[in-house]
């Protein structure tokens, strides 16, 4: 007779996987988190060559039409344009005489009358778009700005898709380079309204930029895409009736007329902005390129190819996306791509295959891009009008050419390089059947002509936040030992279970102090204060206050005294560190991987301050010392001076400066506050609270 | 009549002896054998060409244009438009991206407007699509289908197929939402064997990796080429700048300029034309599967696939009395296979008829026919006349002896 053998249970290889590594958690979390770091600096290596990825798109294929003789009449109107900038009121004359100009091309002319809105802090409408209802109370009846429109219908197209162009155009305080945006955009549109091969139409948006270029094409998108029946024509005739107009507009814009006369084509395809600067690179004509809009969305990755392949490869232009200039010269840096090219070379040398590793320049050169283009991202403020168009889901990218040519006054030449770059993205464009949904749109650019994908960067911030939950599950593992024995297990769970309990509470309590942080702001700006170094004092003594109230009102006790108590508390730190980060990165991931960065350390360093009388007094010392900087440079503003004072040097640095920056997201709807605020901060909170827990 | 005359005249004489070998032998044949309904045995009766560009959207302009370039072609080369099954999603020419509105040019040099008149599209716009496809082929449609968008070939036709689009390992894409894969083609095509509809099929298809769509055939009397072999890309020509649309591929552009030499009663054989593809102007490798044909290639006319142009054999008198004897033969088949073969007549041209009553059968007509033909050996007819007046010599010679 075989013995009855009670078989024992065996765990699942998975289960088992878990428990190894949460039982070395300590070595993971170095692994990862060094990893991580070094992930992200070697990104400018990973970085692909971009390519076009629609078929459809064919940028390049057709020989530009523009001839000189549009450039003619291009350069015609900006002589007219500089010749008003002498007259004394020349405001209204502008919109006139574009008009005109656009008539006598045979294209439909429009006008559009706003108001531009002051950027208010909206707490409930923080990711919606601002509907026009709310528009009458910040409404100030005596600004508005007038844009032109001009549509150029495609002759055998359908209507019911559109390709827009963008010029703003501060009639105040133009210049020359202002007059010669309008004469470009005038010639690629005075081209498009005789082609027969347009399929989409062509709308023009000289946008009024005398309140800025994004609230004009904001305010003209509003309109554009909600159409308003009679909530607008009640705008303009109880809130703003009788206001001055200027005389010459008045014969064609009464109220009414001008809700008839807002002209529209179809869903728009892409969105161009252009914009001429005086300030130019030595010798090279330059394309600056700026893309990134509201909450790190980028236009899909087709459109900046294709105004990057046809500037290059067809007009020979020299383009540029923004980089942090700073960092060229920053020696660590130049120290590191010295590393990474000779490893590079050793790579080589053992296997020719291997691509890895580029040249020190170009390395240095793609890393101040990418943080450039890291930075942007996580700021989520568009870095122009172009961002506007995002928001409706519209690709867009801004051109802004700065012209060598100019200073030698050949302003044809010019002109018709520059619109023959619009021209062929424009057919390129036109070729497009759908919208654009071939290529990327989560990308980080580290030239203009590569890019690193959402799949390669994803890595980084895995890396970095993987070591968060191990941890989290090691210390409530470690809290109280796992007996064999399971029968007193019943009562072993009841006080750990109170302990997170409290653990739980507390974090829950700090990350709603931290909601009521965010709305604090709202209120500052109702009182009116008058600097923004007031302005931050008050919301810091505020944030302060609550904080005690709140702990008096819901009973925080401080003086917990078990050693369990603050690990566990750590554990829900951790844990609500790694929720929140990963919440983040799907709303902003540059935001989300710049948060790691700085709060991933600090949450696993965390220890409070009190000598281990088992370990040495280095060893205590050390761990102190890092705990101190690493809290210190987590906290939000201490890491906002600490970034600027790395990219534009210490001197001159305002405590004001920070309530400027916070206030600039905000104002922008930017996600990037709400993270500082109900993510960063209460967890900064935590570890502040576990540093100074006393035992 | 004058035509067909000519023809012969440009038959060389030794093509000239082995038609009338073939002829005796095909008269022997039907003679002594009342079944004769075998594809192998039935003569060439006429010409179909089904020309299909699987593709839509601007950015493949150059499928419709090799489509549209094959068709006038053929046309060209004899095949009426009524035989001529062309499917094209006809998305082009009047296409608001077209700089040309209405017209479609398969060259940068706007010379030839392929959309020009009398372009009879069959299958339009969403109506090309795998199902119609094979419906084409096998003949199975549903009964509301005009004929002139039936494919009503006989066990006598040669039928030129003709595919351009975009393709893959074993598969053509339709209209990026469906694929033809390369066993539903060979199915398509056995079916069609086993119906008799066609005597001899030529494939053609320029796509990538064209030569694996013809892996799976095995019926008898199919000659497949290929633009492509596996692994292998097909590219276009070159590209309109004017129009911003590549406009040709390579593969259709050379095989037109192959046949713009060529003119209906040229006799180009085609191995002549698979010969004039060049690895390195194609960009890829031309792919022949001649293993199901029975033919030699250097025998064969691009005229039998390319135009209409067949053995017509010349006729003295269009009625004669003893064509009563081959009805009578034919009553003595069975039942069935007559009843067969009465349906088919009613399906098929008219042309058969003719074929029918222009055939020689008699021994009259035989003999008169090689008397004729051999008559052609003499090269020139000056030599006939010299030949002639060399006879009337001895002729004057007796004649002025019987006289004295």
């Amino acid at each position: 007779m075989a013995p009855k053998e009670t078989p024992k249970m065996k765990q699942r290889p998975i289960v088992r996987l878990g428990i190894l590594i949460i039982s070395h958690s300590v070595v993971v979390s170095v692994i990862c988190c060094i990893s991580g770091v070094v992930a992200l600096l070697l990104l400018p290596i990973l970085a692909k060559n971009t390519y076009i990825s629609e078929n459809a798109l064919m940028p390049g294929s057709a020989n530009p039409m523009l001839s000189d003789q549009d450039v003619g009449e291009a350069n015609k109107l900006v002589n007219a344009l500089l010749d008003l900038k002498s007259e004394p009121i020349s405001s209204g004359r502008v919109s006139t005489l574009v008009a005109e100009f656009i008539s006598d091309l045979g294209a439909e002319v429009g006008y559009h009358k706003f108001y531009p809105e002051s950027n208010q802090f909206h707490p409930l409408h923080f990711f919606s778009l601002p509907d026009s209802g709310s528009l009458q109370e910040n409404v100030n009846c005596s600004m508005y700005g007038i844009n032109v429109i001009g549509i150029a219908r495609a002759p055998q197209g359908d209507g019911k898709e559109a390709v827009v162009l963008v010029t703003p155009y501060n009639s105040e305080n133009a210049d020359l380079s202002d007059a010669l945006s309008i004469g470009l955009t005038y010639s690629v549109f005075s081209l498009l309204t005789q082609v027969t091969w347009l399929a989409k139409d062509i709308i023009w948006l000289v946008a009024d930029s005398r309140y800025g270029e994004y609230s004009s094409v904001s305010a003209w998108l509003r309109d554009y895409q909600r159409p308003v029946f009679g909530a607008s024509l009640i705008l303009d005739s109880d809130t703003c009736d009788g206001g001055s107009r200027p005389y010459d507009l008045n014969n064609f814009m009464t109220c009414g007329k001008l809700i008839d006369n807002f002209k529209r084509a179809g869903t728009m395809a892409a969105a161009l902005v252009v914009k001429v600067t005086e300030k130019s690179e030595p010798f090279v004509d330059t394309l600056n390129l700026y893309a990134e809009a509201s909450n790190g969305q980028m236009p899909n990755l087709d459109l900046i190819n294709i105004v990057n392949y046809l500037a290059v490869h067809r007009q020979g232009l020299h383009v540029k996306v923004k980089k942090l200039i700073p960092l060229l010269n920053a020696k660590w840096l130049n120290v590191l791509a010295d590393i990474l090219e000779t490893v590079g070379v050793i790579f080589r040398r053992l296997n020719p295959q291997w691509k890895f590793g580029i040249p020190a320049a170009e390395y240095i050169d793609g890393t101040a891009t990418l943080a450039s283009s890291l930075y942007y991202q996580a700021l989520g403020i568009p870095t122009g009008p172009h961002g506007a168009f995002r928001d409706y889901q519209v690709d867009a990218v801004t051109l802004e050419f700065s012209p060598y040519s100019l200073r030698k006054g050949r302003h044809k030449e010019f002109l018709l390089q520059g619109s023959r770059l619009i021209e062929g993205v424009i057919r390129s464009v036109n070729n497009l059947l759908e919208k654009f949904h071939q290529s990327f749109f989560l990308y980080l650019l580290t030239s203009p002509g590569r890019f690193v994908s959402v799949g390669v960067y994803m890595i980084p911030f895995i890396l970095l936040v993987a070591p968060l939950p191990v941890m989290a599950a090691s210390l409530y593992m470690n809290i109280f030992d796992f007996g064999p024995n399971t029968e007193t297990g019943q009562l072993a769970v009841s006080p750990r279970s109170v302990t997170w309990l409290d653990a739980a509470k507390m974090v829950l309590i700090v990350h709603f102090w931290g909601a009521i942080v965010s709305l604090l702001p709202y209120c500052i700006c109702q009182m009116d204060f008058s600097t923004p170094t007031m302005n931050l004092a008050i919301w810091s003594m505020l944030s302060a206050l609550c904080f005690l109230l709140l702990c008096l009102v819901l009973g925080l006790h401080f003086n917990q005294t078990e050693k369990a108590k603050w690990v566990v508390l750590k554990s829900a730190t951790l844990s609500a560190v790694f929720i929140g980060l990963c919440l983040m990165s799907v709303v902003n991931f540059a935001t989300a991987e710049i948060g790691a960065l700085l709060l991933v350390p600090l949450c696993l360093m965390i220890h409070p301050l009190k000598i281990n009388p088992n370990m040495g007094t280095l060893v205590n010392f050390s761990r102190m010392a890092l705990n101190f900087i690493l809290l210190s440079m987590a906290f939000p503003p201490v890491s906002f001076f600490l970034l600027q004072g790395a990219v534009y040097g210490f001197h001159g640095i305002d405590i004001g400066d920070f309530w400027m920056w916070v206030e600039s997201l905000w104002a922008w709807n930017s996600a990037t506050y709400l993270y500082i605020t109900m993510i960063h901060l209460p967890c900064w909170v935590l570890c502040l609270h576990i540093l100074l827990h006393a035992r | 009549m004058k035509e067909t005359l000519k023809v012969h005249f440009q038959f060389s004489p030794m093509a000239i002896r082995i038609l009338l070998l073939s002829l005796c032998l095909s008269n022997l044949y039907a003679s002594s054998s009342a079944v004769a309904s075998s594809s192998q045995t039935a003569t060439h009766t006429n010409n179909w060409a089904v020309l299909v560009c699987t593709s839509r959207f601007w950015f493949n302009y150059r499928h419709m244009a090799n489509t549209l370039s094959l068709y006038r072609t053929v046309k060209r080369l004899g095949i009426p438009d009524e035989r001529i099954i062309l499917m094209l999603a006809d998305d082009m020419a009047c296409n608001a991206r077209n700089k040309y509105p209405a017209q479609v040019f398969n060259n940068e040099n706007h010379r030839l407007n392929l959309y020009g008149d009398n372009v009879e599209v069959d299958y339009r716009g969403y109506e090309v699509t795998v199902e119609n496809f094979l419906r084409v082929l096998t003949g199975r449609h549903e009964t509301a289908v005009p004929r002139s968008k039936r494919l009503l070939s006989d066990e006598g036709s040669h039928i030129l197929l003709y595919m351009t689009g975009h393709g893959g390992e074993e598969f053509l894409k339709f209209q990026d939402s469906e694929e033809l894969q390369s066993h539903d083609l060979a199915d398509a095509v056995k079916q069609m064997k086993e119906k008799g509809r066609f005597k001899e099929l030529l494939i053609m298809v320029d796509t990538c990796q064209a030569a694996t769509l013809f892996s799976q055939l095995h019926s008898p009397g199919v000659l497949a080429i290929g633009s492509s072999l596996k692994g292998e890309n097909s590219y276009s020509h070159h590209l309109d700048s004017d129009v911003g649309v590549s406009v040709v591929d390579r593969f259709t552009f050379y095989t037109l300029a192959f046949f713009e030499r060529l003119n209906m009663y040229d006799n180009a054989s085609l191995n002549s034309l698979f010969s004039s593809y060049n690895p390195s102007l194609l960009m890829s490798t031309a792919y022949y599967r001649t293993d199901l044909f029975p033919r030699r290639l250097e025998q064969v006319p691009v005229t039998n696939f390319f135009g209409s142009v067949m053995e017509t054999i010349h006729t003295d008198r269009p009625y004669r009395a003893r064509k009563r004897k081959e009805s009578q033969d034919r009553i003595r088949m069975p039942l069935k296979e007559a009843v067969q073969d009465n349906q088919q007549r009613r399906l098929s041209d008219p042309e058969i008829e003719v074929r029918r009553v222009q055939a020689p059968e008699d021994s009259i007509g035989r003999t008169w026919n090689s008397l004729q033909n051999k008559m052609k050996i003499f090269e020139y007819p000056e030599t006939f006349v010299y030949y002639g007046l060399v006879m009337m010599l001895p002729l004057l010679a007796v004649s002025t002896w019987l006289y004295s």
